[in-house]
């Protein structure tokens, strides 16, 4: 029986988003060519036309920070219903988890390891527990701040190599590394005075500091304007290290590593405009 | 169990950067559906927001089995649409300038052109059938695939097939009368 033109034109349109051309799917129905081919040129243009309309990064971000706020309050929540000595528990059995299972060596040489080598889930459980065992908000947002420089260069090394797929990713651990700089002191100003969602003003993001020198996370001034000094200099390194690889990189990592450097920087501008508002109330 | 289910069944358990994941993969095409259902930038940005925060408080209530994930999320979109849809009947048109987001696109003419585009192909979408409408929106705007289309909108593959085949179809025939 033959097959309905519907079924044809979805086989191809489901070819032609994995990347095949129009022409190749035609070879395989010729005597429905006539009939499909405007109908496949019409859809490329649609899906062209459709993959332009692209939400703005500060949007994204904006959104990012609401979820991370909501998250963070249902959590706070839970964590409230947990016993206190629950959790010391809960940290010291995964700290000598860790290092029973990876040796400090292994988490040593884990420091530089990147997404795709076998020892990068030992570099974040030795993140994570370094956070876990960090018990002051400046403490807790220096190292967050620290991570996500990392993540960073990460990316700009994952971009250097060409491996595209785990960038976005990553940029969303930047993200999330860098609203929790802030998060704790937001929660606090919840409770306070009550739930406010604090988003980033539509223009005038934060000047873009002179360069930083070499990685410093040494405390500076009070909590938070301290971090606001440090989240400077680092957004400046991050900026830099991005801008390089985007020198470096093959052609076909440019786009996504574009769009990344976009992201990140829209993610530091909206932690640094809350952190401000913080520090002004 | 595949990398989407794990990171489903991390977020349901209330991990955030699974979340953010989710959130990562889905932002770009469930706006790019809510842009080309209202045609508006303004309320796109607005209901994309409202889409997540919806789907960050039912998340715990997910159920892989009844659905996949795409096709809860857009369900969610798709509800939220008619139902901003039906508080603004007038529907007024506005100006799509500076509606799309501009990154670092060197050539003026090349973002008039985009821009132009967009309008023509957004408003050609508003002149369909609602059901058709719907489907390419699904399809050409949120990259969905056919059975997570008839998941999202509760009809049969064979009929989305139909809807797809005729709204491009139909959205053609507009799209030269235009010119």
């Amino acid at each position: 029986m033959a097959r309905k033109v519907e079924d044809i034109l979805d086989n191809c349109l489901e070819r032609m988003f994995k990347g095949e051309s129009i022409e190749d799917c035609l070879k395989n129905y010729p005597e429905r060519a006539s009939e499909l081919e405007p109908l496949l040129k019409a859809s490329a243009a649609f899906i062209r036309k459709s993959a332009a309309i692209q939400p703005a990064p500060e949007l994204k971000a904006r959104t990012r920070s609401q979820l991370q706020e909501l998250l963070y309050a249902k959590r706070e929540k839970k964590r409230e219903k947990i016993p206190i000595w629950h959790r010391k528990w809960a940290v010291a059995m995964t700290t000598v988890l860790v290092i029973a299972f990876a040796g400090i060596g292994i988490v040593v040489a884990s420091t530089n390891a990147l997404p795709d080598e076998p020892f990068y889930p030992i570099k974040l459980a030795a993140e994570q527990v370094r956070l876990s065992l960090t018990f002051s908000d400046m403490d807790k947002g220096r190292l967050n701040i620290q991570f996500a420089e990392r993540r960073v260069e990460e990316i700009a090394e994952m971009a250097r190599q060409g491996k595209n797929d785990k960038i976005p990713v990553l940029v969303e651990q930047v993200a999330n590394h860098l609203d929790k700089v802030y998060l704790a002191e937001k929660t606090r100003e919840i409770e306070r005075k009550g739930p406010k969602v604090l988003v980033p003003p539509p223009s005038a993001p934060p000047p873009l500091p002179s360069d930083g020198g070499a990685e410093d996370y040494s405390v500076v001034g009070g909590y938070p304007e301290g971090l606001m000094i440090i989240l400077n200099e680092s957004r400046a390194r991050s900026l830099n290290t991005l801008k390089g690889a985007l020198e470096e990189a093959p052609l076909a990592a440019k786009p996504n590593l574009q769009q990344a450097i976009e992201d990140i920087k829209g993610d530091y501008d909206v932690t640094l405009f809350n952190l401000e508002r913080v520090s002004s109330q | 169990m595949s990398i989407e289910k794990d990171v489903v069944s991390r977020a349901i358990k209330g991990d955030g950067e699974a979340f953010a994941q989710l959130y990562g993969e889905h932002f770009d095409k469930i706006y790019r559906y809510v842009y080309l259902r209202l045609g508006n930038q303004a309320e796109a940005e607005d209901l994309t927001q409202e889409v997540f925060v919806k789907a960050l408080e039912a998340i715990g209530s997910y159920k892989w089995r009844s659905l996949p994930f795409a096709s809860w999320l857009f369900r969610i979109a798709h509800n939220q649409v008619i139902d901003y849809s039906r508080k603004e009947s007038k529907a007024e048109k506005v100006a799509l300038e500076n509606d799309v987001a501009s990154f670092d696109e060197p050539n003026p003419e090349v973002i008039a052109e985009r821009e132009f585009e967009i309008e023509e192909l957004v408003d050609n979408i508003k002149k369909l059938p609602p059901a058709q409408r719907e489907v390419i929106s699904l399809r050409f705007g949120a990259e969905l695939s056919i059975a997570e289309v008839a998941k999202a909108l509760g009809k049969s593959p064979g009929t989305i097939k139909a809807l797809q085949y005729n709204g491009i179809v139909a959205l053609r025939k507009i799209t030269l009368g235009e010119r």
